[in-house]
């Protein structure tokens, strides 16, 4: 029934009326084009919250020992650390595995004291990016009791680089724990627990301070790739030396970033709705037109024995046609704004007239510098919607076609 | 040449129109032969038409039957019908109607297509085309044409698939005279030439000095039937 007439008859009925056509072809364009920025944005954006929400405190996955989470016990802690982080570190996926320990002390300069968390951290494996340290040179300030403290702490209690501050703490067996330690510099972190209250210390001087030696409180896990996460848990889960630990992942540690990441799918997606159905619209509207228009035409062919399966088949055609014709002009248009933008980013800031490119909120950093990113699958889903829209609304008119009687067609 | 084709009995035609019908046809016999070049007259409603289209497949009548190839075109589904026109007839029509997207060439192709003529239909159509002196604008569109080249292309795509019926309603009602003659000329050669039937329904007495046969209806029934004696139809070989 496809034959290269009935092709040839739809893409050339297309031409006959040539402003409609370009006209539904570009509201179909620019709804695919507002769908792909928007999916771009999107990804930019759920990848940048994701990094964000992974990054310096979360890692992609976390090993605690059972019930730390919940009761931040000093004494449940993570055995020969060493030995559990060379294992992890054999799984090929492990890009970067860090133990930390997590301890409130009061900290004081002169009689007052103040309540401050210490966090200890290994200066070598935290110094990268997605680290507690990302700054280069931070780690080498750590160690042999100096120390950093958060902005914010610092700002509180009035505490410069080049001060000594005593600590005074519990160690894991209820011993009272006290040292002096010298602040080296102030430390801007976008982690809640540092910014507001950390003094950050190298692994040794905590574990030495708390009498953890060679035990830590969590082990923090970054993947190569996020797509790595999951079979990397359940790989690392099936150690011997992890068996009796808790392995989390991401998405299990922090339920409301895979919320906020489905809220963002599903924006893309609302969009997506309302483009097919500016399209279907746009699409029925022309295609019922060029059929009352053609009426006259569908009751010649009729007559010369054409069925109407076949003329449904033509209406189709051209329906789709049209369809593609808009959906291949917004994705061009989509792609190449992509490519112009995912490079450099798109400055929200700048759009809102400020100079500020990063924001701290509840212990995460958002940068304003969205980098649009496209998926071959955004691409494939919305052509494979466009054209299954265009080939629903053109049912009405093919049902128009259908009951048409050759006599009665060709008298209009 | 005695072999009947279509065989019409008793056939009316009832139009609705609200409270109003009007009866087109009112027990309409007709008897078509084959080879026959035979033209339907009569003054506007008569009825001319309206009997063109019932024996076309196109309509159905309320009443009455048609018998056409032998077979009773009352008890066919519109599917039936289609597929006999397909195969069986040729339509021209008065307003060419030929698909304004597609060349002369490829309007002729069509029927072709339709018919499922897998090869050689471009030689076909072409040679059609070459027939009817068309060769030249075989790829000019409707649009390209005048009024006569049209007609002869609707000619040629009736034409082109051999239907032993070609049925042609006012095909000169928008030629001039002299284009009229040359279509009249060329549709008896080819039923001279291909034994095909020619029926048409009209108001030109060039047709009707055209014809072997002509047909008269008046308020839907016929009211008489000529044949000529061989010879004495205009343009006649004989």
């Amino acid at each position: 029934m496809l034959s290269l007439s009935t092709l040839r008859i739809a893409w050339r009925n297309l031409g006959r009326n040539l402003k409609r056509t370009l006209l539904v072809a570009g509201a179909i364009a620019i709804g695919q084009f507002a769908f792909l920025g928007t999916s771009a944005l999107m990804h930019g954006y759920g990848e940048q919250f994701f990094n964000s929400a992974t990054g310096p405190m979360l890692g992609h996955a976390q090993v605690h020992a059972y019930d730390w989470r919940d009761d931040r016990s000093m004494d449940l802690t993570l055995d020969d650390v060493d030995g559990l982080l060379a294992d992890i570190r054999s799984d090929p996926n492990v890009m970067n595995a860090s133990a930390r320990i997590y301890a409130p002390v009061m900290a004081a300069l002169t009689e007052d004291g103040f309540m401050g968390v210490v966090v200890g951290v290994d200066p070598v494996t935290e110094s990268h990016k997605a680290g507690l340290l990302p700054v280069d040179g931070m780690g080498d300030l750590l160690g042999e009791h100096r120390i950093m403290v958060g902005a914010g702490f610092a700002e509180r209690h009035d505490l410069k680089p080049g001060m000594e501050i005593a600590v005074i703490g519990q160690d894991i067996d209820g011993s009272i724990a006290s040292d002096l330690y010298i602040v080296r510099d102030v430390m801007w972190s976008a982690v809640e627990i540092i910014h507001g209250l950390g003094i950050v210390m190298s692994l040794d001087d905590a574990q030495e301070l708390l009498m953890m030696p060679g035990q830590a409180h969590e082990i923090v896990i970054h993947t190569s790739d996020r797509e790595l996460i999951d079979e990397t848990v359940v790989r690392l889960s099936q150690l011997p030396s992890l068996a009796d630990l808790e392995i989390l992942s991401w998405d299990e540690l922090a339920p409301f970033v895979v919320t906020m990441a489905t809220m963002v799918d599903w924006f893309a997606y609302i969009v997506l709705i309302v483009v097919f159905i500016a399209a279907a619209a746009s699409v029925a509207n022309t295609m019922l037109m060029s059929t009352f228009e053609r009426t006259h035409e569908f009751g010649m062919l009729l007559s010369l024995g054409c069925s109407p399966g076949r003329l449904s088949m033509m209406i189709a055609i051209e329906a789709a046609i049209l369809g593609l014709l808009g959906v291949a002009i917004g994705t061009a248009v989509g792609i190449a704004f992509v490519a112009a933008t995912s490079e450099s980013g798109l400055n929200y800031a700048a759009l809102g007239g400020s100079d500020e490119y990063e924001v701290a909120f509840q212990g995460m950093q958002f940068s304003l510098l969205i980098y649009p990113k496209i998926y071959a699958k955004d691409i494939v889903i919305a052509v494979s919607a466009i054209l299954a829209t265009s080939l629903i609304a053109v049912v009405w008119p093919i049902m128009r076609i259908v009951r048409l009687r050759p006599v009665e067609a060709m008298r209009s | 040449m005695n072999t009947n084709l279509v065989d019409v009995k008793g056939v009316t035609k009832d139009f609705h129109n609200g409270k109003i019908t009007v009866n087109a046809l009112r027990g309409l016999d007709l008897v078509i032969h084959e080879g026959d070049f035979l033209a339907i007259v009569g003054p506007s409603g008569s009825g001319k038409t309206t009997l063109l289209n019932l024996i076309g497949a196109l309509d159905v009548a309320s009443s009455g039957d048609i018998s056409i190839f032998g077979h009773d075109l009352m008890a066919m589904s519109r599917k039936q019908r289609a597929e006999l026109r397909l195969t069986s007839l040729g339509f021209v029509f008065q307003a060419y109607n030929l698909i304004p997207v597609l060349t002369a060439l490829e309007n002729v192709k069509f029927v072709l297509e339709l018919q499922g003529v897998d090869g050689g239909r471009h030689e076909r159509a072409m040679s059609i085309l070459e027939d009817l002196s068309l060769g030249e604008l075989a790829n000019r569109r409707p649009n390209e044409m005048s009024g006569g080249q049209q007609q002869r292309v609707a000619v040629a795509r009736a034409i082109v698939a051999r239907p032993r019926l070609v049925l042609a309603d006012e095909p000169t009602a928008n030629l001039d005279s002299e284009n009229s003659e040359a279509l009249l000329v060329m549709m008896r050669e080819l039923r001279d030439k291909h034994g095909m039937t020619f029926v048409f329904s009209t108001h030109d007495p060039l047709v009707m000095a055209h014809a072997t046969r002509v047909v008269t209806l008046l308020d839907g029934r016929v009211v008489s039937d000529e044949t000529k004696n061989a010879g004495d139809a205009a343009g006649s070989a004989n």
